[in-house]
């Protein structure tokens, strides 16, 4: 049969397991990647646009007594939630070798966790300090909505990581052989912690 | 009828059937109709919401057109009925409510009619038939954002009832306006204009998604990318820019947002904000958005055209590089759209030139629209009268394009009402004219009925001359000094001779409201009434004609094999004008190669 000049993606198609949406996984996965290159180019959006209101500003804090941000703790938040993605690294990891990557799974909600509960204290602690959303200017603007926007982001993803703990404890639900979808939460997960790298990079340090 | 048959069925049957690729099973009762898996009825959900909006946005329009032909006459009929945010007791629209008017109808007309028409209808409808897939690659996500777009629709229409009113600041929302409340005076209502935009972007977003993927990786054996039908291409090049141009102007409308609700600065110069930034961010976007809105219209008549020519498409390949390159350059010129912004002249100069280089994409797919038509047997059914009218209209309204895209002429025509002779001429004469080209086309295969061809011409005639009559004298208003977004060009000394001009665009859009209402009796005639439709009455060559009208659940029986380009019409030596995509040529037939 000729049919190898006639090959195309779709005889892949067939040719592994399915989710249970019924497509293949590396069309999952390709369709995931699509999805966070929107996602990238939102975050971009909203970092051109601080790096703009930035650059025209003569001082930054705009005023001297605007509180400034706290550095060093959040920068072990950076450290948390970098070590969340290992943490998720490590679930893949394990699946794929048999064992059910349950404990991996526990570790990455409590980092992912913990990045959240330091942002909500680091939020109520500038808060407090007299920084909100409409205090400073676009100095207050762009923080908080900025680290808001990638907190909902990192809430999505506690939320869908907690998904893949569940059914992994009560259906046993991703195998060796079957888990894109977690394959997937790992994409979003290591995609959200990039972005943050990059927050905190012209957030607090630059 | 002639239905094709894939030649070889054992060897496609050494293929896996498409319809293992998704296990749902087929909807039963009202949910087939509100929750459905099946891209066929999304196509068709996007298809009867959006014409539910395309008749709110046209009488919209209708009443924009009387307050400028008739300025302060209280609106006939309807007027005492109108609230008091647009029009006053008597009926007479107000300058306030006549820029609620204008917002509302371009908002709705390119994010709730356009869009969803070329995008989520005939998209949905047509991707994976032409490529012989047995539905989208996520049918779940697929339906997801079919609903997210009727939520965004809610919010939208939301913003009527708002205290204050609808928005008031134009389509394009520029800051400061929209960003300060006390402005504005219409909080509510432009951050539910906000929300309406970023929920839409969502829907965009998770569709456009949808679509790459099912193009990329569900093709039927043998369908290489170059042999994928130009409706395919123009959809997968669009979903690109939905992905890369969709997202930033959500992030927009959010600061927008919070700027409006939170006290944020985003956009406002008193917090050291800029409300040129929105400017950016905006166009950022908007200008891929026009791209967005033109390359699937591109992408049906070039479909179209070389059926009723019985020719194949000239220069398949240079269609699919022109689309791609007008695609990606699509990013670069936004800042045409800000000459007058006191931008730099340097990058002035350079937007200007990157905007001119568009046209040469744009020039060689009319070139090769031409050339298919040379020396056709052309057939002037009513897809192909509007097919052609597309191309000679986007040719006017390239053309105004290109004058514009010069500084010193935009300098003097930006914001007077030849940009809105321009963007109606590509979004009324192309996005608009190939829609109705496309319903006409594919409405056999969507409800196996014929439309009625009499009802058909006297709506192609009446929508094509009652669309030059209102718009073409909008680039005289233009360059006699009609500014945009004005209540009433009377009280202008410079404007009050050109009135007679603006009676006269408004009595042509009238026509072509009724015009529209011919089309709707037609489509609705002929769901009912209409004569059976073969499989494939038009004679075509792509994998939707080789399956019954409609398709069943799951398309196609076998999973065909693909063994040709899609444009195999005339083929020299052959007895019948046409080859199917699936059916191999004759042994002693030689095509070019694809
Ligand atoms: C040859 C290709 C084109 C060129 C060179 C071109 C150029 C331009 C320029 C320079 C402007 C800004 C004018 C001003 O505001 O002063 C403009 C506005 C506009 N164009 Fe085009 N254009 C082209 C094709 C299209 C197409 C295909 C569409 C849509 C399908 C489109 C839709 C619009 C719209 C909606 C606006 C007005 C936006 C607004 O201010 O509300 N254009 N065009
Ligand atoms: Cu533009």
């Amino acid at each position: 049969m000729s049919s190898s000049a006639l090959t195309t993606p779709f005889d892949q198609v067939h040719s592994t397991e399915s989710s249970h949406h019924g497509a293949p996984p590396h069309v999952c996965k390709f369709g995931m990647i699509i999805f966070l290159l929107s996602e990238a180019m939102l975050f971009a959006g909203l970092i051109g646009g601080y790096i703009v209101l930035r650059l025209a500003s003569a001082q930054w804090p705009p005023s001297p007594d605007l509180p400034a941000l706290p550095k060093v703790l959040t920068g072990c938040n950076t450290l948390v939630l970098i070590a969340s993605s290992l943490a998720f690294h490590m679930v893949e990891v394990s699946v794929k070798s048999g064992k059910t990557g349950r404990r991996w799974l526990l570790l990455t909600i409590l980092l992912g966790s913990t990045f959240l509960c330091g942002q909500a204290y680091e939020w109520t602690h500038l808060y407090r300090e007299g920084l909100w959303f409409h205090v400073g200017g676009v100095y207050g603007s762009s923080f908080f909505v900025m680290t808001g926007f990638h907190g909902a982001h990192v809430l999505i993803g506690v939320l869908l990581i907690l998904w893949c703990f569940l059914r992994q404890c009560f259906f046993k639900s991703f195998t060796q052989h079957h888990h894109v979808a977690l394959d997937n939460v790992g994409l979003y997960w290591h995609f959200v912690d990039v972005v943050w790298v990059f927050l905190y990079m012209i957030l607090y340090i630059v | 009828m002639n239905v094709s048959v894939a030649p070889d069925i054992d060897l496609a049957l050494d293929h896996p059937i498409a319809l293992e690729t998704h296990h749902h099973s087929e909807k039963k009762g009202i949910m087939h109709y509100l929750w459905s898996y099946d891209h066929k009825m999304i196509g068709l959900q996007y298809l009867w919401t959006a014409f539910l909006f395309f008749l709110l946005g046209g009488a919209l329009a209708m009443a924009v057109r009387y307050q400028l032909g008739f300025p302060n006459h209280p609106v006939p009929l309807i007027g005492r009925f109108l609230p008091s945010t647009l029009a006053s007791d008597d009926g007479t629209i107000i300058p306030g409510g006549y820029n609620m008017l204008v917002t509302m109808h371009a908002t709705i007309m390119v994010f709730f009619v356009v869009m969803p028409l070329l995008i989520g209808a005939f998209g949905n409808y047509l991707i994976p038939l032409k490529i012989g897939a047995g539905d989208m690659a996520f049918p779940l996500l697929n339906e997801v954002s079919y609903w997210l777009y009727v939520i965004s629709g809610f919010f939208i229409l939301a913003a009527f009832f708002a205290p204050g009113g609808a928005p008031g600041t134009g389509w394009t929302a520029y800051a400061p306006l929209s960003a300060v409340a006390i402005y504005n005076q219409t909080q509510v209502g432009q951050s539910l204009w906000g929300i309406a935009i970023f929920i839409n972007g969502l829907a965009s977003i998770a569709g456009a998604t949808n679509y790459i993927t099912t193009i990329i990786t569900m093709r039927a054996p043998g369908m290489t990318m170059f042999r994928l039908p130009l409706t395919v291409w123009s959809l997968l090049i669009t979903s690109i820019l939905l992905i890369f141009a969709v997202p930033v102007l959500s992030a927009a409308a959010a600061m927008l947002f919070f700027d409006l609700n939170f006290g944020t600065s985003f956009f406002k110069p008193a917090g050291g904000g800029q409300p040129l930034l929105w400017q950016h961010l905006f166009w950022f976007f908007g200008h891929p958005e026009v791209y967005i809105m033109i390359l699937p219209a591109m992408g049906l008549v070039s479909e179209i055209m070389p059926v009723f020519a019985r020719k194949p498409v000239f220069g398949y390949k240079a269609m699919v590089y022109a689309m791609a390159s007008i695609g990606l350059l699509g990013f670069i010129v936004w800042g045409h759209h800000m000459f007058v912004s006191g931008m730099n002249l340097t990058l002035s100069a350079t937007f200007a030139v990157s905007t001119m280089v568009i046209a040469v994409p744009s020039g060689i797919k009319t070139f090769n629209w031409l050339g298919t038509v040379w020396k056709g047997s052309i057939e002037y059914t009513v897809p192909m009268c509007f097919t052609l009218a597309f191309v000679s209209m986007f040719v006017i309204g390239g053309l105004s394009g290109i004058f514009m895209a010069s500084t010193p002429v935009d300098l003097f025509v930006h914001h007077t009402y030849f940009i809105v002779a321009h963007f109606h001429y590509v979004l009324f004469g192309g996005s608009l004219f190939a829609i109705f080209s496309g319903i006409y086309f594919w409405f056999p295969k969507m409800f196996s009925r014929m439309m009625n061809p009499t009802l058909g011409m006297i709506h192609f005639i009446a929508t094509f001359l009652f669309f030059n009559l209102t718009f073409f004298p909008m680039h005289n208003l233009g360059l006699g000094g009609m500014m945009r977004r004005i209540a009433d060009p009377t009280v202008y000394e410079h404007l009050r001779q050109l009135q007679p001009l603006n009676v006269i665009c408004t009595i042509g859009a009238f026509g072509l409201g009724l015009s529209t209402l011919v089309f709707f009796v037609n489509l609705f005639y002929s769901i009912f009434k209409g004569p059976q439709a073969p499989d494939n009455p038009w004679l075509a060559t792509t994998l939707e004609w080789t399956i019954s009208s409609p398709p069943g659940h799951g398309n196609f029986p076998i999973t065909p094999i693909v063994y040709n380009g899609p444009y195999e019409y005339s083929v020299p030596g052959m007895d019948k004008d046409y080859l199917p995509q699936n059916e191999k040529a004759p042994t002693n037939i030689q095509l070019e190669i694809h």
